[in-house]
């Protein structure tokens, strides 16, 4: 069973629209076409998931009822908080390093962005597959340490500064055990290809009763999973570890001085820096987009996947309390960082003597 | 040391007040008679030394309060004192200064707790304090011209201070220190875990705390001087419920009614004490279940689970209450002798109410358990973080659940009996952690004492014979109590000792009403918690003391 396309999305618009004939040109408008689809859909999601869904779970785990006022279950309300936020003042603090300030906002949302043009979808959604996809995905998606950075540093306050302090340490100590974790998976694969990745996983483990369990890697190998997951959560910053924001010690962190739009985009960023998490961790663990029922509906599968990512931070929301930095700092570096070791040594020895 | 050489003793001495008069002998210019304790005459230059003896020699480890007043010809500042192990035993150090040079010895080197309380007396009286280390204003702004509870102040003299005088708190911010290696932050008047509007001037070395200096008294009303206007009998008792307004009016309405009822000499009937008990004990649960909730939110960062469930199961305790006195915040349920009103009809329905309350209680107490206190995350944030240790607690007169946290046992509910609580069965928590996850436990556990006492209290309030329901005592219309008595009680409120002094002159209003305010000695204590430690601790910190703005800045 192969669930991607040999085809990137690009050249299937290509291939629809006839642009093949017109060279370079042809294909750079059928990438803009795939890559505003793709572009959209995401924004969507977050769309969904900000003003609403993230309400209605919490209220859910902490027995309210949030919005229900406007249109059915209170979807109306995802139009009118965008109206809202959008209509409202742009507030720029005295003393802001301006391009840096204004730049922020679109590096954290950007960053999350280009990291879904590598992510194989299912139903053939896929904008490139290049060979080194794994490695693109975390470099992209820890862009945003930098777009913090500089929201941080150019607010000019010291809560801001003290957000963008930690939300540095807070990635390095981080990111390491995330990609050495992630590099046990391609010990198995043999490729940095995310389609690669996601076809290694299709065969069947065992077979109990007829039903077939497949070798996605977080059957294969739990441990590996459960490492990359709490890795995972810390990397996009909610709890336990929202210490870059930590709204009751330093009022928002490094986004305290941003306002309507601006806040809207570092708001919207954050959404899609969980869903590209989940995104990762569907395809290096999850068997990408597969699921029961014709490959077809790939696509839902993966997008039931990513959901499911996304509630399990809102839950650890509800229920984690909140690690001190320097705790975490201990936890990065001095636990988690050498299990992700083990983990890769330990892999390491299944492929050598097992595979 | 010679026995009562310069002294006339008086007949009614008891044998502990001669000890203490052979103490204190060289000091003692002359004694007064307070209701609630011998009071002692000292000049202002040896407060140290005399308030150095008693806490050294005999005992007296608890400075409770300092009132400060203004009579026609001098000023007076009166310390009282008691012992941590036995509150009853109590004495008063009056120290009068002259009206024209009001300069008295600060007691801060004696007791830590004097700093702010001294600041206090002379922001609002206008008393100096020689040898005080930082003598400023604490509730009113720095340019505010007099103090309020001055006898020639002009109540009608609009402040017009300009902008440019007044102090912006957030201009200095330090910014000209080039070299420094720590940062000034101001953490307030407007930040989501100050609780209300408390500005602590923060310095900070990193991430951790250097330095921190609360600055109160945003929410100041002068609700001394209020009380000072209105009459015994009716006019005062609305106020309390403004102080610690965190649902626990009814506890606060104590400590008016038993000290002026003390004053009085209103005998209160049983039946009333009873009600009075088991309302008092509904309000500690509700503000408890605050307490709860909203530390954990200051440890896990958002409207969290937890916040949400302790707020449900604080709603049912509101309900009763409302129920009750008609009321959901300010109850103004006391009066003086009783209670306004009996139990709500049918009673059936109401014993029912509580009693499913009380039972159902201890099963929501587990699920807080499972949520908080087992939880590993809460347990690395809290367990040896803002400690305060035992003595440090005592200096500085922090009382209740921060100082059960910190292992002293002290609940002046056990210890200085009041109401109906000495014939009821019930123990005083006490965790000798130090930490914020012992003042947690103390709280959690506290909850579940409080439905001890109200499942007591509605078993006997059930019995009650019917025409023996008496709740209120035969109170005069108009009360008068007679020209310079002087009386101070505490009850336990649900933060700690809240006392109330009051002096009276004749009239049917009190010429002196002073609050002892738990939660000013308790977040005097700050520093001392979070000097030292990591932002997130002090927050912790600061919600584990659990304060309430109301109350701090009355």
């Amino acid at each position: 069973m192969i669930l991607q396309t040999e085809t990137p999305l690009p050249d299937v618009f290509a291939n629809l629209l006839g642009l093949g004939g017109f060279g370079a040109v042809g294909e750079f408008v059928a990438a803009l076409i795939a890559a505003f689809i793709v572009g959209n859909v995401m924004l969507a999601m977050t769309g969904v998931a900000g003003p609403w869904a993230k309400r209605k779970i919490t209220a859910k785990f902490t027995d309210r009822i949030a919005a229900n006022r406007i249109g059915p279950a209170g979807l109306g309300t995802i139009p009118a908080d965008a109206l809202r936020l959008l209509s409202k003042e742009l507030i720029v603090p005295e003393g802001a390093d301006r391009p840096a300030w204004d730049v922020a906002p679109l590096i954290v949302a950007g960053s999350a962005m280009l990291g879904f043009a590598v992510i194989p979808m299912g139903s053939g959604i896929q904008l490139a597959d290049p060979e080194v996809g794994l490695a693109y995905v975390f470099a992209v998606a820890s862009i945003a340490s930098l777009g913090m950075v500089m929201a941080g540093y150019a607010s000019n306050n010291k809560y801001s500064m003290l957000g963008a302090l930690r939300a540095v340490a807070q990635n390095l100590a981080y990111e390491i055990p995330l990609v050495v974790t992630g590099i046990s998976v391609v010990l198995f694969t043999g490729s940095l290809r995310m389609s690669e990745i996601v076809a290694a996983q299709q065969e069947t483990l065992i077979s109990v009763g007829g039903l077939a369990i497949p070798s996605w890697f977080a059957i294969v190998n739990p441990f590996a999973f459960v490492l990359f997951l709490a890795a995972n959560v810390a990397e996009v910053g909610r709890n336990p570890f929202d210490i870059p924001e930590a709204p009751t010690e330093i009022v928002a962190g490094f986004q305290t001085e941003y306002s309507s739009v601006y806040f809207v985009l570092l708001y919207l960023g954050e959404f899609l820096h969980i869903f590209l998490g989940g995104a990762i961790t569907a395809v290096l663990f999850l068997g990408g987009a597969a699921g029961p029922g014709p490959e077809s509906i790939g696509f839902l599968w993966f997008v039931v996947k990513i959901w499911a990512f996304f509630l399990l931070t809102q839950w650890l929301r509800s229920a984690a309390p909140r690690l001190r930095i320097d705790q975490l700092i201990e936890v990065g570096w001095k636990g988690m960082l050498e299990l992700s070791f083990l983990n890769l040594v330990l892999t390491a020895l299944i492929v050598g003597v097992v595979v | 040391m010679s026995l009562q050489e310069g002294d006339e003793a008086t007949p009614e001495i008891e044998s502990g007040e001669t000890e203490l008069e052979a103490l204190l002998d060289d000091l003692i210019v002359d004694t007064d008679d307070h209701m609630n304790a011998p009071a002692f005459v000292i000049r202002p230059d040896t407060v140290q030394e005399t308030l150095g003896r008693l806490k050294n020699e005999a005992g007296y480890d608890h400075l409770s309060l300092v009132t400060a007043e203004e009579y026609p010809d001098r000023y007076e500042s009166i310390y009282h004192l008691k012992k941590f192990d036995d509150p009853t035993d109590e004495v008063s150090v009056v120290v009068p200064t002259d009206s024209e040079n009001p300069v008295s010895e600060s007691a801060e080197p004696v007791f830590r707790t004097a700093d702010w309380h001294e600041r206090e007396a002379y922001d609002l009286v206008g008393i100096e304090y020689d040898d005080h280390p930082d003598l400023r204003r604490i509730l009113l702004p720095e340019t505010w011209q007099g103090h309020p509870m001055g006898l020639d102040y002009d109540q009608d003299r609009p402040q017009m201070v300009p902008l440019r005088e007044h102090a912006n708190p957030l201009q200095d911010d330090h910014r000209s220190d080039t070299d420094s290696d720590t940062m000034f932050v101001n953490i307030g008047p407007h930040h989501p875990a100050t609780h209300g509007v408390l500005h602590l001037e923060t310095t900070l070395d990193g991430e951790q705390v250097v330095d921190v200096e609360p600055d109160i008294g945003y929410l100041h009303r002068n609700e001394e001087q209020m009380a000072q206007n209105g009459t015994y009998r009716h006019q005062i008792m609305p106020y309390p419920d403004r102080w610690d307004y965190i649902s626990a009016g009814l506890l606060n309405e104590w400590a008016y009614a038993r000290a002026a009822e003390d004053l009085a000499d209103i005998e209160v009937p049983e039946y009333a004490q009873i009600i009075r008990t088991m309302g008092a004990e509904l309000c500690r649960i509700a503000a408890h279940m605050l307490a709860v909730g909203t530390f954990a939110l200051d440890i896990y960062g958002d409207f969290t689970a937890i916040f949400m469930y302790a707020i449900r199961d604080r709603e049912k305790a509101q309900n009763i209450l409302e129920d009750l006195t008609g009321q959901r915040l300010m109850f103004n349920y006391f009066r003086l002798g009783g209670v306004v009103w009996d139990l709500p009809e049918p009673r059936e329905e109401f014993f029912e109410k509580v009693r499913t309350f009380v039972d159902e209680l201890p099963d929501a107490l587990e699920e807080y358990h499972d949520l908080i206190t087992s939880n590993e995350i809460l347990q690395m944030r809290t367990v040896g973080t803002g400690v305060l240790p035992e003595e440090v607690a005592k200096n500085y007169g922090a009382t209740g659940p921060v100082a059960r946290g910190s292992g002293i046992d002290y609940d002046l509910r056990r210890d200085d009996p009041y109401g109906y609580y000495d014939e009821l069965d019930w123990e005083v928590p006490v965790e000798d952690g130090c930490d914020n996850f012992s003042r947690l436990l103390v709280r959690m556990r506290e909850v579940e004492e409080s439905a001890k006492i109200i499942e007591q209290c509605v078993d006997l309030l059930e019995d009650w014979p019917e025409d023996e329901r008496n709740i209120q005592a035969n109170v005069p219309r108009t009360l008068r109590p007679e020209d310079d008595k002087e009386i101070y009680r505490t009850v336990e409120g649900a933060k700690g000792e809240l006392g109330v002094y009051i002096r009276a002159d004749g009239t049917e209003k009190p010429a002196r009403f002073k609050i002892r305010s738990p939660c000013f000695s308790n977040l005097q204590t700050l520093p001392e918690m979070s000097n030292g430690e990591y932002i997130p601790d002090m927050i912790a910190a600061l919600g584990s003391l659990d304060i309430v703005l109301g109350e701090v800045d009355r």
